[in-house]
């Protein structure tokens, strides 16, 4: 009999939770023939990635993974048990009375999946029981860069279909999907990021470049700023904004499967998040992140955790220049000055994001680390 | 009820029924609003020692304990010995006293407190706030007095701390216990 396993995931906001839920979802289902349940509260943020997810109903299922609204008022039908694993997606609480239906099962294991930090206290904790009441049998899992931790989501395709893209012309006909046409000597940059003032510098800086930088701009807070630097009420899809030597076009909502598309497609990637963070390290494209801000600057402590991993093998001055450009993204600094110094490294920073991504290649992928897991614990 | 943040090494609590002694504890954040306490624990019915993590917002019921003030005497491998006001000694396991260690040095007068469950002492607190002097560091960087530039001093355990940068080898310093952080040079 197939093994069973819950997922639940509280959307907080934006996409980053759902984006990692059900990713890993579908893999535990398609890859290693688990049966899958994901419970998800906010079935709108879902269907932006996932457009096969119905608005109207409590129960569907989509890719051979079962999907469950999670309502606030958790009701245990008298059909409901709890499945062989549980995983809490960083760290939502369970509902009670779902604890109570795993205390009522024999054996149960509980994960608590953690945020994705390069910072060394993860890997020492990754793995460990957390104590409970009940004999609940309850680990931390944290994904990570290093072989002591959990790893990261990679389904077992994905750098194929990458390489196929990259290689072949299935670039440009993904490309015409979105109604994009890029010039041989344009750069193509995708921008997806947080409310971040100071990218008014970086679109003066990509305006004045030598070279045409065509920004494809997903949906989110970058946009009104977009809509302020060219002097407009908003910008639409479908058209072209162009200033000096920056090419801007608007792009929907698009699902998982498109934007690492998109990610594969650009000569330079601009990220936030967890999610997509760790897409545009497949992707081995040079690439800016955004990290998720939290109080007391304690997310600079976590940038600079992966930076210090992330840079090894660069030069002084390349490591340099893209320590600085990421700090100033991330601290509404001067990026329209950071970003010229950092561009001139353009063909040492492409080197190092393949070199990266051959190397995180070469770690097991979180899913294959969670049944593991699962497999040692039995 | 107290958070998992909340415990401190020593203390005590009720987990799942039994009295577990907190060793060390290590806060961290961990993303948005979550945040994690890696803990040591020793199980005191059974003596059985654990490495764990909590969310910080765990709750579990605080097991309060007799204490007693005393003085640390000597160490007698693999025990510390510490001595009350009536001339008492008390022996200490190392591995009961992880979280002070670094700052358990011959001839220190402290005031420390040995707790007790079941009339044997499980760990001993220290002061918040202990004096110890510098045996080992850099020499001081010149014109730096504001104290915002760090630089890694060692102590006589043997243990390493960042201390201001115009801290000097003889230097006293005052230490946060329950950090372990530096806190300013004492003048002498």
């Amino acid at each position: 009999m197939r093994a069973t396993w819950d997922i639940f995931c509280r959307v907080i906001d934006n996409f980053g939770d759902i984006g990692v839920t059900w990713r890993l979802a579908r893999q535990l289902s398609q890859e290693h023939n688990f049966s899958v349940r994901l419970w998800v509260d906010d079935l709108q943020a879902f269907q932006r990635i996932c457009p096969a997810v119905a608005m109207q109903v409590d129960w569907q299922t989509i890719e051979g993974v079962q999907i469950a609204r999670w309502y606030d008022e958790f009701v245990v039908t008298a059909d409901l048990v709890s499945a062989d694993v549980v995983i809490e997606a960083f760290a939502c609480q369970l509902p009670e009375s779902y604890i109570d239906l795993m205390r009522s099962k024999q054996k149960v294991l509980w994960l608590n999946l953690e945020y994705l930090t390069a910072e060394s206290w993860a890997a020492e904790c990754h793995a460990l029981p957390s104590l409970q009441a009940g004999g609940l049998q309850k680990y931390f899992f944290f994904p990570g860069f290093t072989e002591q931790t959990g790893g990261l989501l990679r389904e077992a395709k994905l750098l194929d279909l990458r390489d196929a893209l990259q290689r072949t012309e299935l670039r440009a006909q993904f490309l015409a999907t979105l109604d994009v046409q890029v010039k041989a000597d344009e750069r193509l940059i995708s921008l997806f990021s947080y409310a971040n003032p100071s990218l008014l510098g970086w679109f003066e800086a990509l305006s004045s470049d030598s070279k045409i930088n065509h920004l494809l701009v997903l949906q989110g807070p970058a946009l009104a700023l977009l809509a302020q630097y060219f002097e407009l009420p908003e910008l639409h899809g479908k058209q072209i904004y162009q200033r000096g030597n920056l090419k801007v076009q608007v792009l929907p909502y698009i699902q998982q499967e498109d934007f690492d598309r998109l990610l594969w497609s650009c000569d330079f990637n601009c990220v936030r998040g967890e999610d997509s963070f760790v897409r545009a390290q497949w992707a081995a494209k040079p690439f800016v992140w955004q990290i998720y801000p939290q109080q007391e600057d304690v997310h600079l402590d976590k940038l600079a955790a992966f930076l210090s991993i992330y840079n090894k093998g660069l030069s002084s001055d390349v490591k340099a220049v893209l320590e600085d450009a990421w700090l100033a993204w991330n601290t509404a600094g001067d990026i329209g000055r950071a970003w010229p110094q950092l561009i001139k490294h353009e063909e040492s920073l492409q080197k190092h994001a393949i070199q990266w991504s051959a190397q995180q290649r070469k770690l097991p992928d979180l899913v294959t680390k969670l049944a593991c897991f699962y497999q040692d614990w039995l | 009820m107290k958070t998992a943040q909340e415990f401190r090494a020593g203390q005590v609590a009720n987990i799942d029924g039994s009295p577990w002694v907190i060793q060390k504890a290590e806060f961290n954040k961990s993303g948005r609003n979550a945040a994690v306490v890696k803990m040591k624990l020793k199980n005191l019915l059974n003596g059985m020692a654990t490495e764990t993590v909590f969310r910080a917002d765990d709750k579990f019921e605080p097991i309060i304990l007799d204490r007693k003030d005393v003085t640390y005497s000597y160490f007698a491998d693999p025990l510390y010995v510490f001595m009350d006001a009536e001339f008492n000694q008390y022996e200490v396991e190392k591995s009961d006293l992880e979280a002070v260690l670094p700052f358990i040095e011959d001839g220190m007068t402290d005031e420390c407190a040995a707790v007790f469950y079941d009339d044997k002492v499980i760990s001993i607190e220290l002061p918040n706030s202990i004096e110890r002097e510098i045996i080992y560091t850099e020499p001081s960087v010149r014109g730096d007095t504001s104290g915002k530039v760090m630089k890694t001093a060692r102590l006589s355990t043997g243990h390493e701390l960042q201390v201001s940068s115009f801290c000097e080898i003889g230097d006293s310093i005052e230490i946060d216990t329950r950090t372990g952080e530096y806190k300013s040079r004492v003048k002498a």
